[in-house]
């Protein structure tokens, strides 16, 4: 009986596995050729499953047409992408497109969502493969070991086209140097295009395989999404047959630990990940691709020695801030604004002035938020030593999972950084203390310092404003020492930065233990003025609105934080009827700014004042 | 008739502009090659020589002037299609690639007209190719490499070869058997344009020499004009 369970549990492994290692072959043969992490991978997953159910619904299409033609629609939509959006940004930084292809995530994903709801739509496994065979040991559904197979097929079959035909030998050489291989009189930018298609109808694939197992709903790509990369990480993006052997081995360790550790099971992919980056920073298979220079540099503009000017800007602001409590602006949406603002400014030190893309800072803010709340509701502590108790347990955490990501540079840290806050989401799913998917609620305000009463809404409004400040203040300083001098240096150039002496690492570590611990600062000051602490703030989309809210307003920039924030923030406050379609509205946003607004609102104000802010 | 073919255009650059970014390096190039003919272009680190041959491939995306091919304007053509045209392009430092094997590395270029060399006569000038066809690219020799490099545009079928630097970072036996390939090149009728920093290389081999300074042709010598002029030559290329 044990056994039978090991073994269907195993046979979960392997299709899981099986996803896996299609989406990461996806995700393979997309970053050898176009140097994109596909953000959005997860969606043309989801859609995928969508072409065959409408397919089905529509057209009367069965399962073994939808296998072809669905992928096929996909791939169509895929090159259109490719072509309309993804090739703007082929000459720019890699980042560029992961966050280009996050906003398509999110755009996608909503209009499905509010299309379909969050609930699964029904799809029947095809009548040749229903029922089973007992194999003795265990019950083989027909199905599942189909899945098993066919995506075995389907991923050798893959391996075999790049590695061992000629058109395989054209891509292998276009990843290396595409203008030779152009010069040889090969279309190369229109390989690209099919190269994009292919790789995501190949993720299309794996959601019509699935939309038997699994229902076909509008997220069931969005979590997968961060787990293949997980699993990207741990196989390293140098070889096809390493995304496809480690895709297979990782959902089979899963299988297994579900039957022996069934409650570690959703963190243990991050968990490996985690130990293999320690012991091989570059992953099982991976070369040392990541060597190319690789930040998000902002479109800076020429303003030397006119910082001040940020500073004197901001202080108006401040003012003005001040003196929000005498009109009749709702003081709840400004804090709201404002400890967004400082997360994005802590989010900023870290990418406008170190060129780190981190994904994962809403662990951070989450963190602080329910470490905070917890100690205020349940340990009874006041205010100022629950704040202390977050931004020191986030202190921690930075530097955690900075000794574990910041060898990493570019895409990589990107991808790292959100697994480990995806491992912390399942973290706090599972801890007894945060009330999982409830949450902390009716978090006390109480006296700060013993005099400051809370619960008074001016006094609060005034602690977190005095807050914000305080935060916006120490990134100015930081940016402004000679540490944040080197640390520009590390994002303009980092190897010259080393052959100057400086332990560059080092400097991107302190970087990132202190946006780190000030974006838990930012989540701390919002549990006294949401009173409360969920799992929203820990969940990647969080980390998401952070990365949108800092671009909107200007990476790099003193102000750009706040206006990002007040943008953000009111378009979900008075959008918020709308329901999904205000992610599908951030998605544009993202895909807007990064396409056409890179400087952000700020950094566009700053250009054509010619100052900076 | 060998002199009716040397009389005919095969390239003709005019007034060709050259960007990288913001910085203007080829002002108003100009120079023929005419067909069948060994044309080099000499010049100091930085005249602008190999961006002449990148902006001839179309791979200088800023570029304006003219460049003919066979009496076709390239100018605004996208790379792939000045290639389909029948240039043969050898890039400096020989871009042979790393993931594929020598067989690959050969076969790789898309046959763009008919008459290209076989694999047999292919291995006739290059045995150490024939052995060496299982290797990865990057595997073999500096020498190999570059007759790899060479061998892989002459199966193509192009009639006009683009050389840039065959000889740099090579051992004198291996300069030496390059020089000869590129007179077996010539018999056979190729059109060559190289670029060199070998100057004796450059002279055993050439035609005509154009010399190039600050992205434009400063002077052009024959063959017959070089001992002549070998130090107008030495001020030119000096340092």
């Amino acid at each position: 009986m044990a056994l039978n369970a090991l073994f269907s549990q195993l046979l979960i492994g392997l299709i899981n596995g099986s996803f896996y290692a299609l989406l990461s072959l996806g995700l393979a043969v997309i970053f050898g050729m176009l140097n994109i992490i596909n953000f959005a991978h997860g969606a043309f997953y989801m859609i995928g499953a969508f072409a065959a159910y409408f397919l089905m619904a529509s057209a009367g299409i069965g399962y073994w047409g939808a296998l072809i033609l669905a992928p096929v629609m996909v791939g169509l939509a895929g090159m259109a992408t490719e072509r309309l959006l993804l090739r703007r940004l082929a000459k720019m930084d890699h980042l560029y497109g992961l966050l280009m292809t996050f906003g398509l995530a999110l755009v996608l994903q909503g209009v499905f969502q509010a299309a379909f709801g969050s609930s699964g739509l029904p799809y029947p496994i095809p009548s040749a493969l229903n029922g089973g065979v007992n194999l003795g040991f265990m019950f083989l559904p027909l199905y599942r070991g189909w899945v098993v197979v066919f995506s075995l097929i389907a991923c050798i079959a893959t391996w075999y086209l790049i590695e061992r035909t000629r058109l395989g030998a054209y891509l292998r050489a276009a990843t290396e140097n595409p203008g030779l291989v152009r010069a040889f009189g090969i279309n190369v930018p229109l390989m690209i295009t099919l190269t994009y298609g292919f790789g995501v109808a190949l993720a299309a694939l794996a959601g019509v395989l699935s939309a038997p197992i699994n229902s076909v709903r509008p997220l069931m790509g969005a979590d997968l999404i961060i787990v293949v990369f997980a699993v990207v990480v741990i196989g390293g993006m140098g070889s096809i047959l390493g995304a496809i052997i480690t895709g297979f081995a990782v959902g089979v360790v899963e299988g297994l630990t579900k039957y022996f550790y069934p409650e570690a099971s959703s963190t243990l992919i991050f968990v490996l990940m985690v130990l293999i980056l320690l012991i091989k920073p570059t992953g099982l298979t991976g070369r040392g691709i990541e060597a190319t220079q690789s930040s998000v540099a902002p479109e800076a503009t020429e303003t030397q020695g006119k910082e001040r000017v940020a500073l004197l800007v901001f202080g108006v602001v401040a003012i003005g801030l001040a003196l929000l409590p005498l009109t009749s602006v709702y003081p709840y949406f400004v804090m709201q604004i404002l400890c967004f603002a400082l997360v994005a400014g802590a989010f900023n030190l870290l990418i406008g002035h170190g060129g780190l893309l981190s994904f994962g800072h809403a662990m951070f803010f989450g963190s602080a938020g329910y470490i905070t709340a917890h100690a205020v509701k349940v340990w009874g502590l006041p205010p100022e030593l629950g704040i202390l108790a977050g931004v020191a347990a986030c202190a921690g955490l930075a530097a955690l999972a900075g000794a574990i990501s910041i060898r990493r540079q570019g895409i990589y840290f990107a991808m790292i950084t959100l697994a480990i806050s995806q491992m912390m989401y399942f973290v706090y799913l599972r801890a007894p203390f945060t009330n999982g998917e409830d949450g902390i609620q009716s978090v006390p305000k109480g006296q700060m310092f013993g005099i400051l009463d809370l619960s008074d809404t001016t006094v609060l409004y005034y602690v977190i404003l005095a807050g914000f400040i305080l935060g916006t203040l120490a990134v100015y300083r930081t940016i402004n020492s000679p540490f944040g001098q080197v640390l520009k240096s590390i994002r303009e150039n980092e190897p010259r930065a080393i052959s100057l002496g400086y332990r560059t690492t080092l400097y991107k570590y302190v970087a990132f233990i202190l946006s780190g611990t000030l974006a838990g600062f930012a989540g701390s000051l919002k549990v006294f003025v949401v009173q409360n602490a969920s799992l929203t703030d820990v969940h990647w989309s969080m980390s998401g609105e952070i990365v949108l809210i800092t671009l909107l307003g200007g990476l790099g920039t003193l102000l750009g934080p706040l206006a990002g924030s007040f943008v953000i923030i009111s378009s979900q406050h008075h959008l918020a009827e709308f329901g999904q379609w205000v992610t599908v509205l951030q998605g544009a946003i993202f895909i807007a700014c990064v396409l056409a607004f890179r400087r952000g609102i700020v950094g566009e104000v700053a250009r054509l004042l010619k100052i900076s802010l | 008739m060998e002199q009716d073919t040397k009389t005919r255009t095969a390239l003709s650059v005019s007034g060709l502009n050259a960007w990288y970014g913001e910085s203007h390096i080829l002002h108003g190039m100009a120079f023929d090659v005419a067909q069948g003919e060994v044309v080099t272009l000499l010049g100091r680190n930085g005249a602008g020589k190999t961006t002449t041959l990148k902006a001839i491939m179309g791979l200088i995306e800023k570029r304006t002037g003219s460049v003919g091919f066979d009496g076709v304007e390239t100018i605004a053509l996208p790379s792939n299609r000045i290639g389909r045209l029948g240039i043969g392009y050898c890039p400096e430092e020989r871009g042979i690639f790393s993931s594929l094997n020598v067989e690959e590395n050969l076969t790789l270029p898309p046959v763009v007209r008919k008459g290209g060399l076989t694999m047999e006569e292919i291995f006739d000038l290059f045995p150490n190719l024939h052995e060496r066809l299982y290797s990865q690219g990057t595997k073999l020799s500096g020498g190999e490499q570059q007759m790899l490099a060479i061998a892989r545009i002459l199966r193509t079928g192009a009639q006009f070869i683009i050389l840039d630097e065959p000889t740099e970072g090579l051992a004198p036996v291996i300069v030496q058997q390059i020089g000869r390939t590129i007179e077996r090149l010539r018999q056979k009728g190729f059109t060559i344009l190289l670029v060199e920093q070998n100057l004796r290389f450059a002279t055993s081999v050439a035609d005509r020499f154009c010399v190039v300074e600050h992205g434009k042709v400063i002077d052009t010598l024959t063959k017959a004009d070089i001992d002549a002029n070998a130090d107008k030559l030495n001020s030119y290329l000096g340092v």
